[in-house]
């Protein structure tokens, strides 16, 4: 494609211009904004404005909720819930901050393991494999979004952890260097193999998003560099990687927001021993895994409310990363990715 | 980098220097070596990048293969008639099936259809029709909503519902599912019905129809594929997620995904064997889900042409 046979049409007449982004339309009207000017029906305008309604509640219901039923454990613990260490509710201490360790740790070695996994899987299925290859490879990683987090779960305790516990923690251990952060005895259900799970569960919302974002840098850009005598791989290097930059941050961002929050299958593979792990192999907890393991045991009132508090501290920090995503998505280079999104969330 | 010598060409005599053809023969040849040492050394690189890059296809495809072999594998060997009909048996008693199950996260995820579908399309019309702050502000919480955990969607429900009645419930549950599956369903719509053109929407008013009529038969027409694949792909997300039933339904036997979580953690191997059987019978429900919404897409989309 050339862009020498482009019609003089102006954009907005051309493209189908997007609700609020439009600016003035062929007719000096802006069509978009004069909507009102038109007749519409007593009965469109309670439906449209008691949707919007409903969902304005459902949203400041939950987050007025979570805050409202937390407030009693906040006021026995104090401020210092979010960052002390012991969660120990038989003693009445309550206390989030191991757990935010553990959450926190996770979802970094799980980056650690699927940025350069994922990237380099988007860019092969974008700029390096035929188009053959390319499509079913592409897909097939989607579908992976779609398998449940409990059948991913199921799949990690009861094939994967076996497998962890008598091959893979060993051999990490023997490991020169990094053998230090691998230390201690092999039991399957660790730090790691959560970690591991939500690489594999964050793996197509990579994938997916950061794809979009590198098919989405304009041919005329990979064929200046081409012309300047650039090989593919610089290509790749130097045009098409930085200028799918915002979006490639704004998948990695959502992805740490997907890990930070998922709690069955990490329940399931985590150890769930709420104290800080003295090495990746030790059994952790997370916020989202010590919600699943003490929600049904917690004393009603203030155990309850201490449980419902670490929600609060999950929602607070999923509520930051995706605020952060969306900014990304929203930038210019991101906004390609709004469309990919709703296949791979 | 040998450093060239400066050699005037013509400079004070009458015809050219002795020695000049071949110094610039050797010019000639350095440029020629310097350009192949460098595209050879390029081209090394990027090969060892390119291998790299690819070496991370197998590494990401085999978990899935892995995940999808083990849980045909293992869940074929449970699967019968009878698994699928029959209710749930204590431990030790064989004969047990699924049937509660299943009919429970129907009946949820009906639920959770009939409450979040309508709704999804109300929004998305509110935000089509009205775009301005408070549409941005709609559309913005719904993509941050859309990255809330489930967990916190299946306590904010067991605190607005099950603790104030006392009393689990599918209803509870399918809310939760609703809630969790709402912003989806938002944004997908809106997506859709930003692909129906303004001038279709310009000329349905000026035939002089309200605004619901050419909402109805124009954006809604427009935007049928997309809407219905939006939603359906919202639906195969609700249909696996586990975590906002854990507080609201009754027991783990009346929904897939907390029957799976619940034998996962059992010694038997029965339990394990029902936890691999039902696992896949879920995988086969989403991937059917997922593959029925892109090919309603495709199907709708070709006939709209």
């Amino acid at each position: 494609m050339t862009d020498l046979g482009a019609s003089p049409v102006p954009e907005a007449i051309a493209g189908s211009p997007t609700p609020g982004e439009t600016g003035d339309g062929p007719t000096g009207l802006r069509p978009w904004r004069k909507r009102r000017l038109f007749p519409s029906s007593p009965f469109y305008a309670v439906v449209r404005w008691g949707g919007a309604g409903l969902f304005a509640a459902v949203a400041i219901g939950l987050v007025v909720t979570i805050v409202s039923q937390s407030s009693q454990a906040f006021t026995h613990s104090g401020i210092s819930f979010l960052w002390s260490g012991t969660w120990n509710p038989d003693a009445g201490e309550f206390a989030a901050g191991t757990l935010v360790v553990g959450t926190v740790l996770t979802t970094l070695v799980a980056m650690a393991i699927v940025v350069p996994v994922g990237l380099g899987i988007s860019v092969s299925v974008s700029e390096l494999t035929p188009r053959w290859l390319a499509g079913p490879l592409s897909t097939s990683i989607e579908f992976l979004a779609a398998v449940p987090s409990i059948v991913v779960g199921l799949w990690a305790l009861l094939v994967l952890s076996p497998v962890f516990a008598t091959d893979v923690e060993p051999a990490l251990e023997g490991l020169p260097v990094l053998g230090r952060i691998f230390h201690g005895p092999a039991y399957g259900p660790s730090v790691l193999l959560a970690s591991v799970v939500l690489a594999i569960m964050t793996l197509p919302t990579v994938v997916a998003l950061s794809r979009t974002a590198l098919s989405g840098v304009p041919m005329a850009d990979r064929e200046a560099a081409m012309a300047l005598g650039a090989t593919h791989w610089q290509v790749v290097r130097r045009t098409v990687l930085p200028g799918a930059r915002s979006g490639i941050a704004a998948a990695i961002t959502l992805a740490i927001g997907r890990a930070l929050g998922e709690s069955i299958a990490v329940a399931l593979v985590i150890g769930n021993r709420p104290a800080i792990p003295h090495s990746l192999l030790a059994p952790g907890a997370t916020l989202g895994s010590a919600i699943v393991n003490q929600f049904a045991e917690a004393s009603p009132g203030l155990g309850t409310s201490a449980v419902i508090a670490l929600a609060a501290v999950l929602l607070l920090l999923t509520v930051l990363v995706n605020v952060v995503g969306q900014l990304l998505v929203r930038t210019r280079g991101g906004r390609r990715v709004l469309s990919a999104r709703g296949a791979a969330t | 980098m040998s450093t060239i010598p400066n050699v005037q060409v013509g400079a004070a005599g009458t015809g050219p220097e002795i020695g000049l053809v071949e110094e610039l023969q050797r010019r000639r040849a350095l440029v020629r070596d310097s350009a192949r040492r460098s595209i050879r050394r390029r081209r090394i690189t990027g090969r060892a990048m390119q291998v790299i890059c690819l070496i991370a296809v197998p590494i990401g495809v085999a978990p899935l293969v892995a995940l999808v072999l083990a849980t045909v594998s293992k869940g074929a060997g449970a699967l019968s008639a009878g698994f699928l009909l029959h209710a749930p048996t204590p431990p030790g008693v064989p004969g047990g099936g699924i049937s509660t199950a299943i009919v429970g996260s129907g009946e949820i995820v009906a639920i959770a259809i009939a409450l979040a579908v309508p709704v999804g399309l109300f929004v998305a019309l509110f935000l089509f029709e009205r775009p301005g702050t408070i549409a941005a502000a709609i559309r913005f919480s719904a993509d941050v909503l859309s990255g809330v955990p489930s967990i916190i969607i299946g306590i904010f429900t067991y605190a607005v519902f099950v603790e104030r009645f006392h009393h689990f419930s599918n209803l509870a549950a399918g809310f939760a599912l609703g809630v969790l599956m709402l912003p989806i369903m938002v944004r997908a719509n809106e997506e859709a019905m930003r692909t129906v053109s303004v001038d279709l929407w310009e000329a349905g008013v000026s035939l002089g129809a309200r605004r619901s009529r050419v909402a109805r038969s124009v954006v809604l027409r427009g935007a049928l594929p997309g809407v219905v694949s939006g939603n359906l792909l919202a639906v195969a997300r609700g249909v696996g997620e586990t975590a906002p039933l854990l507080f609201t339904v009754a027991s783990p036997t009346f929904a897939m995904t907390l029957l799976i979580f619940n034998d996962a953690t059992e010694p038997f191997p029965d339990a394990q064997r029902t936890a691999w059987g039902t696992a896949l019978v879920l995988l086969v429900l989403v991937l059917i889900l997922s593959v029925v919404a892109r090919m309603v897409a495709w199907i709708l989309n070709r006939k709209a042409r």
